[in-house]
């Protein structure tokens, strides 16, 4: 996790937008310290780079206010910003070293100094044989890398990533997290936007889960979790567990794992399954995941019982 | 705008390094260089072919019904008298005569007849053309000279004008210098018009639009392109004129180019500043407009279409060219003039022939400028606000709705 501070460097109150006569965001406020980890969080069409466009001024906010160090951004507010949009693209015909230098310069380097760090970068990310080829000659995951160079140059005190894992495969994926994290003990304040929880539980200290432009959940994992309701019930049988209402109710079922919330104590429960003859092999008691409160808050239960 | 110098030299050198962009550059001195090579190798051809058939003689026979041939003709070897047109033909068809001419009793109201042996459809021509040298020659011994000179055509004509101030006229040579700007004006738009516009949705065709908006102010990227574009523009022509004046000057007496003294040319300092001042604002005016074009489009391609309509108003008004000189004060000509969108031709047109007064200049100039105003404004709204849109063009409501 980050160096946060109690400071707040992003507030965001009251922010409304609508396109035409769709509203996307309703009333949204939340706060983002300075130096820690934040995932904004949800669905496709949840509001998300919507958001983050409207803090960045590309869209104007129908309502509300969104400030980073106490006013509205611009280029030229002093914030050293790294962003990572998420409709990736560069200049595609021009050649990588030559885009990486161009934005280097842009965010205040010397030509000398974005070669340096363009070079060093290119380099871990094995792309060096590639810094004098055009960048529609590189692959997908390639052009994405030579993106993330981009929006990490001449470090940032703000590095926005949205949705940063999509086209990247395993290995690149670990790469990029072991990138946010050096940003992280650098001091630099993430917003990380996606809906890839993993990710979000291994490096965010807080969140915000957006559904249909209002905040669902909003703070750290811990609490999220203890919003959530604490423990869940993992029972793994072939049998369709049977309905008790009183004692417990279905989360959802994937495969032969069925969860369960429950109502009692989870001796009383496995007592009532003996009863009714119910054999299983795995009785387990965990703490939900990020990602069985996202499933939860989007409405994807699947009960599996009773059927 | 303290990243204007780093967009631009961005701009420009990328270009720079363009193949096409040389390839565009060179095609047209090279074009110009081979017509050249064409004219000059095929003059040397006809000069040669003409000195060869000079050089050839043949045998003529000629029967004089005019009485306009002198006695002297026929004391020339290979040509001999005919006495009857049968007597001629005989000649020639037996092969003892190559031409056989009748100059009939009156030249102005019959036919000369030429009767001879074929020698191939392009060499036949010499016996016209000996027919006539004969008798141009003949009549020229009888008549004076200055009489001879009126007839064909080669008498010198010098005239000397007046203008109000009692100064000379230099007459079209005056035109010279403020037109150049015209043409500077017709081949920068012709030039660059398209490739301001792939440059202006470059970003958003590429997606890589908001990670700029997000470095440099929109204006900044604006006034950077605008600026690159116009000194590639500058450059692109000094690549294209430099060959055509060193050509020039090395091979104008081989070229049989006529010669020019740039002595010559008179200097009008305020026909001069006026053509560069609605030069420079019709041309910002213009960039102006296919910024906020490129910036409405979502793509280089969609925006052709709507490129083509703002051509044809900045050009169009060429048709009318003949009514800006001969009738300035019609009401067609005064609206085209003060209209800001086809005011560019009529103005540079107008100044260069001297009937475009200072006042009309001044309030053309200060229309063009609110107008140039407007648009960069309306340009730069919608390059922001419209960067994310795609797939689909900005309608005029989103474009000028309060932000």
């Amino acid at each position: 996790m980050s160096n946060k501070s109690a400071e707040p460097l992003i507030e965001i109150n009251n922010f409304r937008m609508d396109f035409g006569k769709t509203t996307v965001i309703k009333d949204l406020s939340f706060t983002i310290n300075r130096g820690e980890t934040f995932g904004l969080l949800g669905s496709n069409g949840s509001g998300k780079t919507t958001t983050i466009r409207a803090l960045l001024g590309i869209f104007p906010a129908t309502g509300g206010t969104l400030t980073m160090n106490g006013k509205p951004y611009s280029v030229d507010s002093g914030v050293k910003l790294g962003y990572l949009p998420e409709e990736r693209g560069l200049y595609k015909k021009e050649k990588v070293l030559d885009v990486m230098i161009y934005f280097g310069k842009l965010k205040g380097y010397s030509a000398q100094q974005a070669a340096k760090e363009s070079i060093a970068y290119l380099e871990r990310v094995g792309l060096t044989n590639k810094s004098d080829t055009r960048l529609d000659k590189l692959s997908g995951g390639q052009q994405q890398k030579v993106q993330l160079g981009v929006a990490i140059m001449a470090n940032p005190e703000l590095l926005i990533l949205d949705e940063p894992t999509k086209g990247f495969d395993p290995v690149n994926r670990r790469l990029l997290m072991d990138i946010i994290e050096e940003h992280q003990q650098k001091g630099a304040t993430v917003i990380f936007v996606t809906h890839q929880m993993e990710e979000v539980e291994r490096l965010c200290d807080r969140v915000i889960l957006l559904k249909d432009g209002a905040a669902q959940v909003y703070g750290t994992i811990d609490e999220i979790k203890e919003q959530a309701g604490g423990m869940t019930i993992e029972i793994v049988s072939k049998e369709a567990v049977p309905r008790n209402p009183k004692l417990y109710t279905v989360v959802r079922s994937e495969g032969n794992s069925t969860f369960l919330d429950p109502l009692t104590e989870p001796l009383e429960i496995q007592k009532s399954l003996a009863d009714n003859g119910f054999s299983y092999t795995k009785f387990e008691m965990k703490r939900p995941s990020l990602d069985d409160i996202f499933v939860s808050i989007y409405g994807a239960k699947t009960e599996k019982a009773g059927k | 705008m303290h990243n204007l110098g780093t967009v631009i030299s961005f701009e420009i050198v990328r270009t720079l390094k363009k193949k096409t962009f040389w390839i565009a550059a060179l095609s047209f001195p090279v074009i110009i260089g081979l017509v050249g090579a064409i004219i000059f190798f095929a003059n040397k051809s006809t000069d040669e072919q003409t000195k060869e058939l000079a050089n050839e003689s043949f045998s003529i026979g000629i029967t004089d019904n005019s009485g306009l041939l002198n006695k002297s003709v026929f004391n020339q070897p290979k040509i001999e008298k005919i006495s009857s047109q049968a007597e001629g033909e005989d000649a020639v068809k037996s092969g003892k005569l190559q031409a056989y001419i009748i100059y009939p009793q009156s030249v102005a109201k019959e036919p000369v007849k030429i009767f001879a042996s074929d020698v191939g459809i392009f060499k036949n021509s010499r016996y016209q053309a000996a027919a006539e040298q004969i008798l141009k020659q003949s009549v020229s011994l009888n008549v004076d000279p200055d009489v001879v000179a009126v007839f064909s055509e080669s008498v010198n004509y010098k005239s000397t004008t007046y203008q109000s101030d009692g100064s000379v006229d230099r007459g079209y040579l005056k035109l010279i210098l403020p037109g150049i700007f015209l043409l500077l004006f017709y081949f920068m738009i012709a030039t660059f018009g398209n490739q301001i516009l792939t440059s202006i949705t470059e970003e958003k065709e590429n997606r890589v639009i908001e990670m700029i908006l997000t470095t440099i102010q929109p204006t900044t990227l604006l006034i950077g392109k605008l600026v690159s574009l116009f000194s590639l523009a500058l450059i692109q022509m000094v690549v294209v004129l430099l060959p055509i004046v060193l050509g020039y000057f090395l091979l104008h007496n081989q070229l049989s180019l006529p010669g020019i003294d740039l002595s010559q040319l008179p200097i009008d300092p305020l026909r001069i500043s006026l053509a560069a001042i609605i030069f420079f604002v019709c041309f910002f005016m213009f960039t102006s407009l296919i910024m906020t074009l490129g910036a409405t489009m979502p793509t280089a391609k969609e925006a052709g279409g709507f490129f083509g309509g703002i051509l044809a108003l900045v050009f169009g008004p060429l048709y009318a060219a003949s009514l800006f000189v001969s009738a300035p004060q019609s009401v067609l000509v005064q609206v085209l003039s003060y209209f800001p969108l086809t005011s560019p031709i009529p103005l540079l047109i107008r100044n260069a022939v001297g009937n475009l007064s200072v006042l009309e200049a001044a309030i053309s100039i200060t229309l063009l400028l609110i107008t140039t105003m407007f648009i960069v404004m309306v340009g730069v709204r919608v390059f922001r606000y419209g960067a994310l849109e795609y797939s689909r063009k900005l309608s005029f409501k989103e474009i000028f709705k309060p932000s």
